[in-house]
């Protein structure tokens, strides 16, 4: 019946809880903040599309899952965009730099990139930016940027200062100039999108944009796509329309309340199509990401 | 003490099982028993046992979303008994588990006396540890909770689930009811060997914006620091019953802290169960643990279980006595 520590058990000592100090932590207009903190196992860890769960105060109870924007693995910092929604975020943008923080992470399945669908594009609806913006840097990283596409969604004004973009991006509507000066710098075409009337971004949805450039593509490239998404859910949806309308693989990044975010509790559970039926998948460790094929549209409990 | 997991004083017998420490990890916040080994530098060694998901005879899918909200000092859970059902269970998770890292035991919920029949028998020929009955779940339609607030049913259920197994049963009591030590007697009665005192109360949260009830479920169970007054008295109450007749408890609701764990040693639990606590901190116990050893260094106490019972009650005479005669003058 014993079975090693570790050997048969490769899921243990994955995730890291730390005290780190608040390195940086400002305010990146509407209601959106940028939060450094030192956390050095999680970002040796770390991969896109994870996420930490963080305790905004001491006084509330339950933590809050925040997706991981960036780390420095040398540095040792982890880093999170976020937006004040309620009692918990409110919390954590009253904690001041040199502040300690308990960082709880990395939690979840990542983004799983494919050899064989080398061409990404990377969708972003509003606090769904920061995975996108983790898995651009990663892409940078390994020296995919030229493949790489973004369209990044936003109804208040963006974080990082928007710019027009000199990245060449052929196929898209007059008007979609601006980028984030991060993605451009790491070499990946990025456009945005608002219907709140943003200089340089796209009236429109993210997956117009998408689509646009999907028309452009030859068959032969297009077979080279595989669509990310994280973002608010009627987003997620349209990604996923968008993918089965042009047959491409596409993943997502899903929200839902958690306690404990590492798998004991089954109170972030989504309805997920599997080959046996349709199962209660934990958003914590079974996903956040998951096919959007097997999310979308929502499958029916039986 | 630099280890209080191997602090001798800690390691006790409960049901006639040895346990490592006397720290219970609670059902339903802590999956099939591997979930928490994910977080670097939390062990299995650090509790006594632990309490597997409740499980029934079928697959459950549980509540739809949300599941769980935060409240003042607590939060409301409504899962649904979401399990792979028992067979799966035994034949397949229990292989996966490591027995000599601490004891694990059963949560049995039915919707039925004969589910709870079903699934106890079943888990008796398994190598699980003890099974504990939860006649206090709030969060399914039938059975769960409206068994456990009924003394009748309570006992039917325990004797029915006694002569389906020799493994120590657990009675998991629920503090949404007007009598527990009544309760509580009348499933010693009917051959219960230990108590888990409390579950969760039954309570709701309502999103003002959306004139809606948050959970899915539209009620949920409250737990967290917020009940710990609640299950205080609860275990005080249930151990006047329970301890002429040696019948332990698993001192639960709250427990945050040894100071937490202390309180309920103190009211009369052998063992101190810690559920929510780990969402907040999931490398608690060793703190826990730690404290425990601390004051027991204080106080001068060489094992754990001559904690159990100790509460000095108050002669609240004048709450009790009959009121002052009435001056006519007035
Ligand atoms: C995997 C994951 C990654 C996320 N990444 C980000 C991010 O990078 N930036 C960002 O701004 N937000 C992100 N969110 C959403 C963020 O967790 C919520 O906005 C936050 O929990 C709200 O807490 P609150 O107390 O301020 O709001 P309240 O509305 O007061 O929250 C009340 C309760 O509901 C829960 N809750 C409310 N909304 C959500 C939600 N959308 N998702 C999960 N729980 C929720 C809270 O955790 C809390 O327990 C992410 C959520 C998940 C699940
Ligand atoms: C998310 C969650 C799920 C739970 N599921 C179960 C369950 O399946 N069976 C059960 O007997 N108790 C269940 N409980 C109750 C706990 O085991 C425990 O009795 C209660 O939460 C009080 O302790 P605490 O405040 O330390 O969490 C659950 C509690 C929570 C928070
Ligand atoms: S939050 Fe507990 S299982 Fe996901």
């Amino acid at each position: 019946m014993t079975v090693p520590e570790t050997a048969s058990r490769p899921h243990r000592g994955t995730i890291f809880q730390e005290n780190g100090r608040i390195l940086d932590h400002h305010d990146a207009g509407a209601d959106q903040w940028i939060l450094r903190v030192h956390a050095p196992e999680c970002a040796r860890a770390a991969q896109p599309g994870q996420f930490a769960h963080l305790q905004c105060a001491p006084r509330l109870l339950m933590r809050r899952p925040l997706s991981i924007q960036r780390v420095d693995r040398e540095a040792g910092w982890v880093e999170f965009l976020y937006k004040v929604v309620g009692d918990g975020t409110l919390a954590l943008s009253q904690q001041a730099q040199g502040d300690t923080l308990s960082v709880l992470g990395p939690i979840g399945q990542p983004f799983r990139l494919h050899p064989e669908r080398p061409k990404r594009l990377l969708l972003g609806g509003g606090v769904g930016i920061p995975p996108m913006i983790f898995l651009a840097h990663h892409l940078h990283l390994r020296g995919e940027a030229g493949q790489t596409h973004a369209v990044l969604g936003s109804e208040v004004p963006f974080p990082f200062h928007p710019r027009p973009s000199e990245i060449l991006w052929p196929g898209l509507p007059h008007g979609a100039i601006a980028t984030l000066p991060l993605l451009e710098d790491w070499g990946v075409a990025c456009r945005l999108t608002s219907k709140a009337g943003i200089p340089g971004a796209h009236d429109g949805f993210v997956t117009d944009l998408a689509r646009a450039w999907l028309k452009t593509l030859a068959p032969a490239e297009r077979d080279q796509v595989e669509l990310f998404a994280c973002g608010p859910h009627p987003m997620l949806a349209a990604c996923a329309e968008l993918a089965a309308e042009f047959d491409l693989p596409c993943q997502v990044s899903l929200e839902e309340f958690m306690a404990c975010a590492v798998g004991g509790c089954a109170g972030c559970t989504v309805p997920v199509r599997t080959p046996e039926g349709v199962a209660m998948k934990r958003v914590c460790v079974d996903g956040p990401v998951f096919a959007a094929a097997d999310v979308f549209p929502e499958p029916e409990r039986a | 003490m630099s280890d209080s997991r191997t602090d001798p004083r800690l390691a006790l017998e409960f049901c006639g099982l040895h346990l490592n420490t006397p720290l219970v990890l609670l059902s339903g916040c802590v999956g099939f028993g591997e979930e928490y080994t994910r977080v670097a530098g939390f062990s299995n060694r650090d509790a006594g046992a632990i309490c597997l998901k409740g499980t029934t005879g079928q697959a459950r899918l549980g509540n739809a979303p949300h599941r769980v909200y935060e409240t003042p000092d607590g939060m409301l859970n409504a899962i649904g008994l979401q399990n792979p059902g028992v067979d799966h269970v035994v034949d397949h998770t229990l292989p996966q588990l490591d027995f000599e890292e601490t004891r694990f035991f059963a949560n049995v919920s039915g919707s039925t006396i004969e589910e709870y029949i079903e699934v106890t028998r079943r888990f008796d020929d398994s190598p699980i540890d003890a099974i504990e009955i939860n006649i206090s779940c709030p969060n399914v339609k039938e059975g769960g909770v409206a068994f456990g607030n009924d003394p009748d049913m309570s006992a039917r259920v325990v004797e029915a689930c006694r002569k389906v197994t020799s493994k120590p049963l657990i009675t998991k009591l629920s503090p949404n009811q007007t009598d527990i030590a009544e309760n509580a007697r009348r499933c010693i009665e009917a051959g219960t060997d230990a108590f888990a005192v409390i579950n969760t109360l039954m309570g709701m949260a309502v999103d003002v914006e959306n004139r809606r009830a948050v959970i899915g479920n539209n009620q949920g169970g409250l737990s967290g620091p917020a009940i710990k007054p609640i299950a205080l008295l609860k275990v005080q109450q249930v151990y006047q019953v329970a301890a002429p007749h040696n019948v332990p408890i698993i001192g639960q609701g709250g427990v945050m802290n040894a100071t937490d764990a202390l309180e309920f040693l103190i009211a009369g639990a052998s063992t101190v169960g810690v559920g929510t606590g780990l969402f907040y901190d999931p490398l608690c116990l060793p703190k826990i643990l730690h404290g425990i050893s601390d004051y027991m260094d204080r106080h001068g106490y060489t094992h754990v279980r001559d904690l159990t019972g100790t509460l000095q009650l108050n002669g609240a005479v004048s709450a009790c006595a009959p009121p002052a005669p009435q001056d006519p003058a007035t």
